[in-house]
């Protein structure tokens, strides 16, 4: 019997300890709140199975400002995409590695959680698929994924922060696409002065801005609509032609004719901060732009409509064009920017 | 004496089964090359430069002379039918070991050889041209070598193919000024079952009748599969007309073009899924 309890005792104290010798380290790494600002619609449900977590973004915010995801180690997502200019960046066209030029005009990465499609072209339906694409486009990183794990995978500082954000410290293709995309779903501009006046009403708009406004909702908001500015639709609005052949909008994904080089709606959070504008920053400047729509665009068989029925353009004096500018400042978001 | 009869009888029984084995020629399984031939019509394709004479010259029903100066292919999904009908799938979900790039600059890229195909008679053959959805993703991780031969960034993947893969890379000239050719094939579609998708699929299934039956025993067959490139112009399903320039029926040079334009070379080369399953593809012979 004293054999028994004796043995017990030892099996209890042998349990004990080893439970004790196996216990992890777990960290701690709570989800981020994910708050919809007012009138915004509701996000893209890819974020619903990839939320962004405290260290997830952390990790994520890191290896989008890593250069190594480049195959010469001299481009990082951040560098095209630059905070201060709502994450996209001043050059016509993007420019990775070597100084090779891009097809396309750099888009801003803002509000991205609460958008359908990615890409000028929309291209993309969810953003957990997209940064493989810049990782492997010769004009862009150059590099492959394989590549990028084996010059980070002895990274101390990112072992921790994997184990951090996911459990173990295994660096993964999966994870590291999901993690930069934690971080691009808490980039939410939503607190500028127009969200000030109009939401808050804790501000008013300058005689300007209100008469900006007030052409804006005739001229403007039926394309540029909703809190995002822009109805996530895609058109031909008879922009000059990216002659580049591998060129076609958004026919080049759909395959049709009446898609060819339509683009997404550009939204006109932080405009004041994204020149030049268009598919391949053919504007310079905002008045660039207005003075393009009140003289008249290009035709096109498949035109928007809105062009079409009004003789191929947005007629507008001086003034309108002054007072529009002024309105668009007024969504400029200088703390989103790092401005402030 | 007892020990000695059970040794003599099991070294008997040894040798019966031994025997047995060695008499038994019948392997339950053997390769199966398949060997792709290039061709303009019956001539194969000699790739050049613009300047190369001897660079083979094809002419269009439309009356265009083009030539080649690269010419890739993605060949996967392969399943060779018995001739009771079975259908016996070669490593059709595995990249690496089910799929393959031609390259008509590589010689040994023109036969690839299938391992260890069972024993039987074999009466059709099915494979894609390109690669098929569910595995068109770039995942480097799980396919490293069929991403290094098709996906690797020297060939200047499009983000448009960001699905996938490159499916089909030609370069080369047409017209007499010998105007820049490139047409390339891949994949747009996104989005999941259910919900919006988006794109259009460049993937196309081949299906062909074996002449004779390839006969997979103690012999490796061979079957020698034709790839007429004179169908990218002038095919079943669309007679192609080039032209260079940025307009939307402009097809000769860009990359991409319109989804629309690529599509109708991915029906020349690799039929349209309805009424053509076979594309430029034909079996020329069968070597048992």
């Amino acid at each position: 019997m004293k054999k028994i309890f004796l043995f017990l005792i030892l099996i209890l104290t042998l349990s004990a300890c080893s439970t004790n010798d196996y216990e992890p380290i777990v960290y701690e790494n709570p989800e981020i709140a994910f708050d919809i600002p007012d009138g915004f619609p509701q996000p893209n449900s890819s974020i619903y199975t990839n939320k962004p977590t405290k260290y997830g973004v952390e990790l994520g915010k890191l290896l989008f400002n890593d250069k190594r995801f480049s195959a010469n180690n001299s481009v990082s997502c951040a560098s095209c995409h630059i905070q201060s200019n709502a994450f996209a960046d001043t050059n016509i066209q993007a420019i990775g590695i070597e100084g090779r030029i891009g097809l396309r005009n750099t888009p801003p990465i803002q509000n991205l959680a609460f958008m359908k499609f990615f890409n000028w072209d929309g291209s993309k339906l969810n953003l957990e698929s997209q940064p493989i694409f810049p990782i492997v486009t010769h004009e862009e990183m150059d590099s492959s994924i394989l590549e990028v794990i084996g010059k980070i995978k002895d990274d101390l500082q990112y072992k921790e922060l994997f184990k951090k954000a996911f459990g173990d410290e295994n660096i993964t293709a999966e994870r590291i696409y999901r993690s930069i995309v934690q971080y691009e779903y808490t980039l939410i501009s939503a607190n500028t002065k127009y969200d000030r006046v109009i939401r808050n009403k804790s501000e008013t708009f300058t005689e300007s801005e209100a008469k900006g406004y007030e052409i804006f909702q005739q001229k403007c908001a039926s394309c540029h609509s909703g809190e995002l500015f822009t109805d996530q639709s895609f058109r031909n609005i008879g922009f000059p032609i990216n002659t580049n052949s591998n060129e076609a909008g958004r026919a080049r994904v759909t395959g049709k004719p009446e898609d060819f080089m339509s683009f997404r709606v550009p939204s006109l959070r932080n405009v004041e901060y994204t020149a030049p504008y268009g598919s391949f920053g053919q504007f310079a400047t905002l008045k660039e732009v207005l003075d393009y729509f009140d003289n008249g665009v290009l035709s096109a068989d498949n035109l928007d409509p809105i062009f079409k029925e009004n003789d191929n353009r947005i007629p507008l004096t001086e003034d309108e064009k002054e007072y529009l500018i002024a309105f668009m400042k007024t969504l400029s978001d200088n703390e989103f920017t790092g401005r402030d | 004496m007892k020990n000695l009869k059970k040794y003599l009888l099991s070294a008997v029984i040894s040798a019966a089964f031994i025997s047995c084995n060695s008499n038994d020629d019948q392997p339950v399984a053997n390769n199966v090359t398949l060997e792709f031939n290039n061709t303009f019509k019956d001539q194969t394709i000699v790739l050049g430069d613009a300047t190369a004479t001897n660079a083979t010259v094809n002419t269009s029903t439309a009356g265009q002379t083009h030539s080649f100066s690269e010419l890739k292919y993605v060949i996967s999904n392969i399943r060779l039918i018995k001739a009771d009908g079975t259908e016996i799938p070669y490593n059709v979900n595995d990249l690496d070991k089910g799929a393959t790039v031609i390259d008509q600059a590589k010689p040994t890229s023109l036969n690839y050889v299938l391992n260890n195909i069972p024993a039987g008679e074999y009466k059709q053959i099915k494979f894609g041209l390109g690669v098929k959805n569910s595995l068109n993703t770039l995942d480097q991780v799980r396919f490293p070598n069929f991403y290094a031969a098709a996906g690797a960034n020297d060939t200047e993947m499009m983000w448009e193919w960001g699905a996938g893969y490159r499916f089909t890379k030609i370069e080369g000239f047409y017209d007499t000024d010998k105007k820049e050719l490139s047409i390339h094939t891949g994949s747009t579609v996104e989005g999941e079952e259910g919900n919006y998708t988006q794109g259009v699929d460049a993937y196309r299934d081949i299906t062909l009748n074996l002449p004779t039956n390839a006969i997979v025993d103690n012999k490796a067959p061979k079957i020698v599969i034709k790839a007429d490139f004179d169908k990218l112009l002038s095919g079943k399903t669309h007679t192609i007309t080039l032209s260079s320039g940025t307009g939307m029926d402009d097809n000769a040079t860009p990359n991409v073009h319109t989804a629309v334009q690529m599509l109708k070379f991915a029906d020349n080369l690799g039929g349209n899924g309805t009424n053509d399953t076979s594309g430029m593809f034909s079996v020329s012979n069968v070597q048992n």
